[in-house]
């Protein structure tokens, strides 16, 4: 699914969600009370991770009954059009996510050290 | 993450009535068109998909379970010959089930709807 | 695309109505006619219906079935005859023999054809409405 697959790459694979993940510097003088961020890869990626593979299944999952339904196979057209529902639930679930944490790591950029 | 709602209870019991709804409507089509025809007996979705489903859910594993349990249709045999040739089809009996039915679909897809409308809401922080 | 359900189903049986509606509509008008191209009165014709396989749903599951006209019979039973020799299809002995349509009898008939048309119809304009509304879903 090209959509999506674009996505992760972007997010994952590179640098923006290592950036988010990775353990805080340490500053003299101050002691960070709490255990340091997850290594990189976890946390959000996998979070990420899990829902590009649920977006990716429900619009298969879509794709595969509207065709049924083209062809004339199913009288399913109400599956049809709750999979294609759910598929879009899903995929603005996605897209959300992704703003708001490119939100984040611009706002977190901007803080002044 | 979106699926605590997909695969809630009643929005899960509510897809699979939906599709008893629709093959209901298909059965009562096929008794009206046979309202006439010699020895033809009515038919309707079997009583014990419902029974099923309920037991489904009370099992625990209603949306793991559901999706194997397709509603079929069978001959009712309940039905009682109404005219001499053994059909068993009364007009205003098919046409009181198809409104019950047509009722029916509506609640269920304003379940699936609002469910579905919610999360959209959620989501977008929209009312849209 | 089968969008609409069941629409097959009362297709066929709308059109096995139409049919019906027909014969009946052609014994009616021919209630009079004492000659035909084949020598002899009109009589009556009756159509016949059959259950026509749909779709069947595999071999453990019941099956729809709609209805199609079987055949169109003609009704052989001798029609009444009048006393007429004035009438230009009279036998030698005065007697006209008319088609054995019973008029009263064709129009129950024609009600009951018009009665189940219209529950027929009735089946496609609620399954169209139920269709409509799923498109609404989430929207």
């Amino acid at each position: 699914m090209t959509p999506v697959g674009s996505i992760n790459p972007l997010l994952t694979g590179g640098s923006l969600l290592n950036k988010i993940d990775a353990p805080l510097p340490k500053l003299p003088g101050v002691h960070l009370g709490g255990a340091t961020a997850p290594a990189s890869g976890e946390g959000f990626g996998r979070m990420l991770d899990g829902l590009v593979a649920t977006v990716d299944a429900k619009q298969q999952e879509a794709q595969a009954l509207t065709q049924k339904v083209l062809l004339g196979d199913s009288g399913q057209l109400h599956q049809s059009v709750i999979a294609m529902q759910e598929a879009g639930v899903s995929f603005s679930l996605m897209v959300e996510v992704r703003n708001k944490l490119i939100e984040s790591y611009q706002e977190l950029m901007r803080m002044q050290v | 993450m979106v699926d605590p709602i997909f695969q809630s209870d009643n929005y899960v019991l509510a897809r699979k009535l939906l599709d008893a709804a629709v093959v209901r409507q298909e059965a009562v089509a096929a008794n009206i068109a046979n309202a006439e025809t010699p020895g033809y007996r009515r038919v309707d979705v079997a009583p014990d998909f419902a029974v099923q489903l309920k037991a489904r859910l009370e099992s625990g594993e209603l949306s793991a379970s559901a999706g194997s349990l397709k509603p079929r249709i069978v001959e009712d045999t309940t039905a009682r010959a109404i005219r001499p040739d053994g059909n068993s089809v009364e007009i205003e009996h098919e046409l009181l089930a198809m409104n019950k039915n047509a009722v029916e679909h509506e609640y269920l897809t304003e379940i699936i709807s609002q469910n579905i409308k919610q999360l959209k809401m959620a989501i977008t922080g929209r009312t849209v | 695309m089968n969008l609409i359900s069941g629409i097959d189903i009362s297709a066929s049986a709308l059109a096995a109505q139409k049919t019906r509606l027909d014969i009946v509509a052609q014994n009616i008008a021919n209630a009079q006619t004492t000659r035909t191209a084949s020598g002899g009165p009109y009589q009556r014709q009756v159509v016949s219906f059959e259950t026509e396989l749909v779709r069947s749903q595999g071999s453990a599951n019941g099956s729809l079935q709609s209805v199609r006209v079987a055949q169109v019979t003609t009704d052989r039973s001798p029609g009444q005859q009048v006393y007429n020799p004035q009438h230009p299809d009279a036998s030698p002995d005065g007697l006209v023999t008319m088609p054995n349509v019973n008029l009263s009898q064709e129009m129950v008939d024609l009600i009951t054809a018009s009665r189940t048309y219209e529950a027929n119809l009735s089946v496609v304009k609620n399954a169209r409405q139920m269709a409509m509304r799923t498109l609404e879903i989430g929207k």
